[in-house]
């Protein structure tokens, strides 16, 4: 359906329909961000010998964040007097912006999708690079050493996990032969590339967590030794959309997992009778859970381990994963 | 008017307007940021050229990492972002000559590329761009293609030689 109104000749029905299918996907996403945030301080709260939120809507806490928001909403808006003003305002919106962008290429499912472009996979590791610019740009307009350092924290943490994170992706590209996501979905209908790639799910999966900057490589916004990293001086609506920003990318890194190494909407065999939404929200769920309890379980790495890991250990890694699918990949195939 | 058009203007004017608003402003971290804008319109335009694969990796590279680093290294070096007074310096006759030789410049450079002719149009290979680029690179430009890599090699060496070099020099004295 998606592909017939992609080809269609341009109109202003077009784009009032492409503008109603994105605020839609939006409405999507917000929702799961919602309810992300609650469901992760309930696990955490479990893991922790804790209840978590059980007061606001209900014994489950239903409307916790929602209350949370209003709170954030209603919160005086503050710039400090030594801020860099126009860059102050802008950052958060240039954080926040190629979230959203990367979600026009992951296809949820066969008919569910939105663009379907040849290099889909670099499409979001390129966007997705582009938050860090507004994250580095909004530590350093705060005009606060604590912003300052989560900022360059943040700035050098990314672009060394980016490295891994797309090496370990080449492993999948060069089983499936493309880039395209979909393609790429297509081609593990048999086997899932978690089965058929499995270092390279563990090095992707690794510096996912380190570019989502949760813990344990949360030091961008580590609150014991930062006070808050690279938004301490923001607050009310503009902190909110850091957090909307990290949460988008948490909805779409485990998209992304599943698309890639989960087989995405294909389903587990004798069991094709559910349809593959289902499937691919399934596995989306375990992702995200699997990333909540990293959180509650492991504490902070250090700056310097931070570093050394993902140099000596994830990119040797990563290439001798490479080089093991491609020899596998010219003997058996 | 296609809708093409409509993007190209608008992709283009977003380009031109980041450079210039580069030029005006003062601040090394605001001119980086108005570049952002400056290398995310250029790859639009590759886009309506059909070319998503260097779209895409003119945002990985320039958009992305180069920003990053430039970012960086003003950060850590120290910066002087006191309001510098807007003085131009010269008179009438100086300025005068160098909106003409602008106007000329930008005169010849039309004038050239008017009549241009880049060959076949390029829109067959848009959806398998990367693999079309991957095919040539590793096929009819193999040598050219691993100069550029021992090039790029000996760049970072030298780069890490002469860093080096200033260490040691500086422990010595």
């Amino acid at each position: 359906m998606m592909e017939q109104w992609l080809e269609s000749t341009p109109s202003w029905s077009n784009i009032a329909l492409f503008f109603g299918l994105g605020a839609l996907l939006l409405a999507v996403v917000l929702a799961f961000v919602t309810y992300g945030i609650l469901a992760e301080r309930k696990v955490m709260g479990f893991m922790q010998g804790r209840i978590g939120p059980n007061q606001v809507g209900g014994r489950f806490g239903l409307l916790q964040t929602v209350a949370d928001v209003l709170k954030l909403l209603l919160k005086e808006d503050t710039i400090p007097k030594a801020a860099d003003r126009p860059l102050y305002v802008l950052a958060p919106i240039i954080a926040f912006v190629p979230s959203f962008m990367v979600l026009a290429v992951l296809p949820f499912t066969d008919a569910f999708r939105f663009a379907d472009i040849g290099v889909g996979l670099l499409y979001y590791i390129a966007v997705s690079g582009l938050t860090t610019v507004g994250v580095v740009a909004g530590g350093w307009a705060s005009n606060n050493k604590y912003a300052l350092l989560g900022g360059m924290r943040a700035a050098a943490q990314m672009i060394s996990y980016e490295i891994p994170l797309v090496m370990s992706a080449l492993g999948v590209v060069l089983l499936a032969g493309s880039m395209n996501l979909v393609d790429i979905v297509a081609a593990q209908k048999d086997v899932w590339f978690i089965f058929a790639q499995p270092l390279a799910f563990l090095i992707f999966l690794i510096a996912a967590v380190a570019e989502l900057n949760r813990t344990p490589f949360d030091l961008p916004e580590a609150e014991s030794e930062l006070v808050a990293g690279f938004h301490v001086e923001y607050s009310g609506f503009r902190w909110a959309f850091f957090m909307l920003a990290e949460y988008v990318y948490l909805f779409a890194m485990a998209a992304l997992v599943t698309i890639l190494f989960l087989g995405g909407w294909h389903p587990v065999a004798f069991l094709g009778w559910i349809p593959g939404a289902v499937w691919f929200a399934l596995k989306f769920c375990v992702i995200v859970f699997v990333l909540i309890w990293f959180r509650a379980t492991f504490p902070r790495v250090r700056a310097d381990q931070l570093m050394e890991f993902a140099w000596k250990v994830l990119l040797p890694l990563s290439l001798v994963n490479i080089v093991l699918t491609a020899v596998v990949k010219a003997w058996f195939f | 008017m296609s809708g093409t058009d409509i993007a190209f203007f608008l992709l283009a004017l977003a380009a031109i307007a980041g450079g210039v608003t580069m030029l005006q402003l003062t601040n090394v971290v605001h001119m980086v940021i108005a570049l952002v804008m400056t290398f995310f319109g250029i790859a639009g335009l590759y886009v309506l050229l059909s070319a998503e694969f260097v779209a895409v990796v003119q945002v990985l590279i320039y958009s992305g990492a180069i920003t990053i680093i430039m970012l960086f290294a003003i950060m850590l070096t120290r910066h002087h972002t006191d309001q510098r007074e807007r003085q131009t310096t010269g008179g009438v006759w100086h300025k005068a000559v160098a909106a003409l030789s602008v106007i000329a410049f930008g005169l010849a450079v039309y004038f050239g590329i008017r009549q241009l002719d880049f060959g076949a149009d390029g829109s067959a290979l848009s959806g398998d761009n990367a693999k079309a680029i991957g095919k040539s690179l590793y096929s009819y430009y193999t040598i050219p293609f691993e100069i550029v890599s021992v090039i790029l090699l000996v760049a970072l060496i030298g780069a890490i030689v002469l860093a080096k070099k200033d260490g040691k020099g500086a422990e010595d004295e």
